[in-house]
């Protein structure tokens, strides 16, 4: 048991607002199935923590007995520089894990925010990715392998030590982005690219939505290749587009000569390439909306319907406090956040941006909000179309509703 | 079987016995068995009603494509229906802005590349029999190719799905749209094997083209110093679109097929690097530089379009061409991690020796995905036998490499019996729970994947080459 720490509940003991009794911090892969097998006996509620800079995703669940933080699994099991394959318990952070990398001239194609304390496991989890998901996926796509600790406190493997395998069903793309209600993350298996030798940021201001979807497709006609491009919307309703482009010097820069002469990339001033520290700057700026405020939630939608997005979302950010805007420019993926000055109109505001997102094919989710909002408003909206069969998955991997209860899509 | 009929039309309805014995196997003909029917629905609507009415009547389900699958993954179940998607043809509708595209199951993967050319965009997964495989079929298998090395397999350009469940009901998986809330059953979907339901729609992310794309073909004295290759460009940053190896044998093969110009040596690699034309010249020059370092013995570069396909078409016609050199072989399909290809080559020769067969490799390098070919004579006492030993021997070195059975050809019931060298009972458990969740009375495609006591022993399959494959309008590997 020795294993097994279990701490006296802390503050931190709790799940958007919702407290638990017990505290456990396992420190190996048997402790957790251990752990997760005395719970099942016992039909304990258990919440997961991992380094907790994404608990505001999801609804408050419907009772804890138990949270199991992960942060104590921080091993790296294996590490092949040459296949560039990681194998690394839940817990460690990103930031360790692309310190690691690094050394090795690689890194994780995941540049999600908070890599300080985020950890591998909760990405996985939350489906996370930054704005590099344009060239390298999302981590569901860089995820070759997972080690899972089911309900019952049995240990299961999907997936692969490899980049290239068809064995079986795809586990771990299930796994990615449950949220822990199917069982414990405990060890992921990761795909790692060569670190580019250049990155160059450029940066465009004074564009209409319009334009951040022209100057998206004239890059696509030019054929570049860009790592990220994100639109920022600024003071006076206009984008502030941002296109980094990253590989061997010679290409960057000669990628970087082409992007130049693009006359969609004009904007008012545009294009400037910033120099490291701007640039630097520019892309911590650009996390601003998926970390900062107490409301923030995300809009999927088309690349191409950016205009659509922001007329959905114009009640809404003019109901914010300092309301802002990031848009994900190839990939369709906006962020809004804010502080709800006035809850009731925030409320209005985000069902009419969902209902006009979900018309259009999209959807609109929560990553944070006030337990005011949260009242008022599902964190995921309406159930999709194959909501049976996620019931019924849930069922099977957690019959007893005991993980995460009532975090996930539709109450599962 | 008048239902049938009255649901899809007389024509679109084959029982007679002898026009079943086309739909009795797919391409790992050794495996057969008999379909009650086939049903060849053209629309959706069909398929719901074929399937609601199959259920009623209690029989089993496999949905087939093109039927050029190599693990027996649309091998029918004995009287079951086997609901043949190849007329369901359609293209949707394309989103060049957006980079989407919806078709119907049974469209011709390489068809879709043809229609997007004219545009400048592509499909990227390219099985190397993409001239005839069906997109459909390439979610069942997650299907591979050269590229995916770079560009991904088809799970990451698979965006959505429409889905017919067993009981007739109609599910959207994912769509146009990224990270729809909820669980990612289109990720569990695309490589299910055709175990969950019948795909109707797929919605794909498509590619604008690179570019441009160098090709460059070096030769090595063996696969050892080939193997050295593709660890020093991997290891500089390069992500080359491909890199394919040959070893003699399989050069051997080639070259009697497709004359001279293939050279007589111990190992070649056929690279593409693609990208902009900056960063190009740079990966391109750079990797001839790591061949040369690795001890290659010469360059090529393709001096137009048609001498780069000749290459292409040389390494993907690489496992008919066996059948020059050997009446018989096993096609193999295991996956190691990408350092240990020259232990796992010398390996793979030490066990052909101990099981006196001649063993060929022709694989992606890139990514670690060997395609052993055990060829024999069946003529010879023993020898098919001591073949399907050492094939299995491959399977289990693969495994206990740290990789795995199988890297793009599926499980289908072909290697069912190898899941648990890879997978813990608990590991299957939980898979089952996955398929459970979409088909709780096992009605699509009964007996694949899962290893059963029926199933245990199996022997591995022999390869006979698809009729297409002969004729030589695709290739393989």
């Amino acid at each position: 048991m020795t294993a097994i720490s279990s701490s006296p509940p802390s503050a931190r003991a709790s799940i958007l607002g919702v407290p638990a009794a017990e505290a456990y911090e396992p420190s190996s892969v048997s402790a957790c199935a251990e752990l997760f097998a005395r719970a099942a006996e016992r039909k304990l509620r258990l919440g997961i923590i991992g380094g907790g800079s994404a608990l505001g995703v999801g609804n408050p669940p419907t009772g804890l007995d138990a949270v199991v933080f992960t942060r104590k699994l921080e091993r790296v099991v294996e590490y092949a520089p040459e296949d560039q394959v990681i194998v690394v318990e839940a817990g460690l952070t990103l930031g360790r894990l692309q310190a690691l990398a690094r050394q090795n001239g690689q890194w994780l194609g995941v540049d999600a925010p908070h890599a300080g304390t985020a950890t591998l496991g909760g990405l996985v989890a939350i489906g996370g990715f930054g704005p590099r998901r344009a060239r390298y996926g999302a981590i569901r796509d860089l995820l070759l392998g997972v080690t899972l600790v089911r309900a019952d406190g049995a240990v299961a493997r999907g997936g692969g030590k490899v980049v290239k395998n068809v064995a079986g069903f795809d586990l771990p793309k299930v796994v990615a982005g449950s949220l822990g209600s199917l069982g414990l993350i405990a060890e992921v298996t990761l795909r790692l690219h060569p670190l580019p030798e250049l990155s160059a940021t450029f940066r465009t201001p004074g564009l209409e939505p319009r334009g951040v979807v022209q100057a998206m497709l004239a890059l696509r006609r030019a054929q570049l290749e860009p790592s990220s491009v994100v639109a920022l919307l600024a003071d006076g309703g206009r984008f502030e587009l941002g296109v980094r482009l990253e590989g061997f010097r010679q290409g960057v820069e000669r990628d970087g000569a082409r992007l130049a002469e693009l006359a969609e990339l004009r904007g008012e001033s545009g294009p400037e390439r910033l120099a490291e520290e701007a640039a630097a700057s520019f892309w911590q700026r650009s996390d601003g909306p998926r970390t900062n405020c107490s409301l923030r939630v995300r809009v999927n939608a088309l690349p191409t319907q950016l205009p659509e997005v922001q007329r959905w979302i114009e009640p809404l950010l003019a109901a914010l406090e300092g309301g802002r805007f990031l848009w994900y420019a190839t990939l369709g993926i906006g962020f809004i956040a804010g502080d709800p000055g006035a809850p009731p109109q925030v409320v209005a505001a985000l069902n009419s941006a969902r209902s006009a997102a979900a018309a259009a094919g999209g959807a609109l989710v929560v990553d944070a909000a006030p337990s005011v909002v949260r009242a008022e408003f599902d964190a995921w909206g309406p159930k999709p179309s194959a909501f049976a069969i996620m019931r019924e998955l849930k069922q099977r991997f957690d019959p007893e509703g005991r993980l995460n209860p009532g975090r996930y899509v539709g109450g599962l | 079987m008048a239902r049938f009929q009255n649901i899809v039309g007389t024509e679109n309805c084959i029982f007679e016995a002898d026009q079943l014995v086309a739909y009795e196997c797919d391409a790992l003909p050794h495996l057969r068995a008999r379909p009650g029917l086939v049903v060849l629905p053209k629309s959706r609507e069909e398929v719901v009603q074929v399937v609601k009415l199959a259920y009623s009547a209690g029989l089993p389900i496999v949905p087939r494509g093109s039927g050029t699958g190599l693990s027996g993954g649309a091998l029918p179940v004995e009287g079951c229906l086997l609901l043949g998607l190849s007329r369901m043809r359609r293209i949707i509708d394309i989103d060049l802005d957006n980079q989407r595209m919806r078709v119907e199951p049974g469209v011709v993967n390489l068809d879709i590349s043809k229609r997007l050319a004219p545009h400048g965009y592509y499909y990227a997964p390219d099985p190397s029999s993409a001239q005839i495989c069906s997109i459909g079929g390439n979610v069942a298998e997650n299907s591979g190719g050269a590229h995916c090395l770079k560009y991904g397999f088809t799970t990451h350009h698979v965006l959505g799905a429409e889905l017919v469940l067993a009981d007739g009901s109609v599910v959207t998986l994912g769509g146009a749209v990224l990270d729809a809330p909820g669980y990612d059953l289109r990720g569990a979907l695309v490589g299910s094997e055709g175990t969950l339901g019948v795909v109707t729609e797929v919605t794909l992310r498509i590619c604008r083209f690179p570019e441009t794309t160098r090709t460059l073909l070096a030769t090595f004295p063996s696969t050892t110093e080939a193997g050295n290759a593709v660890s020093l460009i991997i290891a500089s940053g390069i992500l080359p679109a491909a890199i394919e190896m040959m070893d003699k044998m399989a050069i051997d093969a080639v070259r009697n097929v497709m004359g001279g110009a293939w050279p007589e040596v111990g190992a070649v690699l056929l690279m593409d690097v693609d990208g902009t034309q900056g960063e190009v010249e740079h990966t391109a020059e750079r990797a001839s530089e790591l061949c040369l370092q690795a001890g290659a013995l010469e360059l090529r570069r393709p001096k137009d379009a048609a001498e780069r396909d000749a290459m292409w078409r040389g390494r993907k016609s690489a496992f008919t061409a066996m059948g020059r050199l050997s009446p018989n072989y096993i096609v193999q399909d295991g996956v190691i991690p990408r350092s240990q290809i020259a232990r796992v080559l010398s390996e793979i020769a030490r066990l052909a020796e101990h099981w006196g067969v001649r063993v060929a490799n022709v694989f992606h390098a890139g990514d670690g995905n060997l395609h052993p070919l055990v060829l024999y004579d069946a003529s010879v006492p023993e020898e098919a036998e001591r073949a399907e030993r050492c094939s299995g021997e491959i399977v289990r070195l693969c495994v206990s490499s740290g990789g795995s059975i199988t890297g793009e050809h599926g499980v289908g019931l072909d290697k069912a019996a190898y899941m648990g060298e890879m997978f813990s009972e608990t590991d299957l458990e939980t898979m089952n729970w996955l398929r459970c969740s979409f088909d709780p009375e096992t009605r699509f495609n009964p007996g694949k994947v899962f290893p059963t006591p029926r199933l245990c022993g199996d022997r591995p399959g022999r390869y006979v080459p698809h009729s297409t494959e002969v004729s030589g309008q695709i290739g393989r590997g």
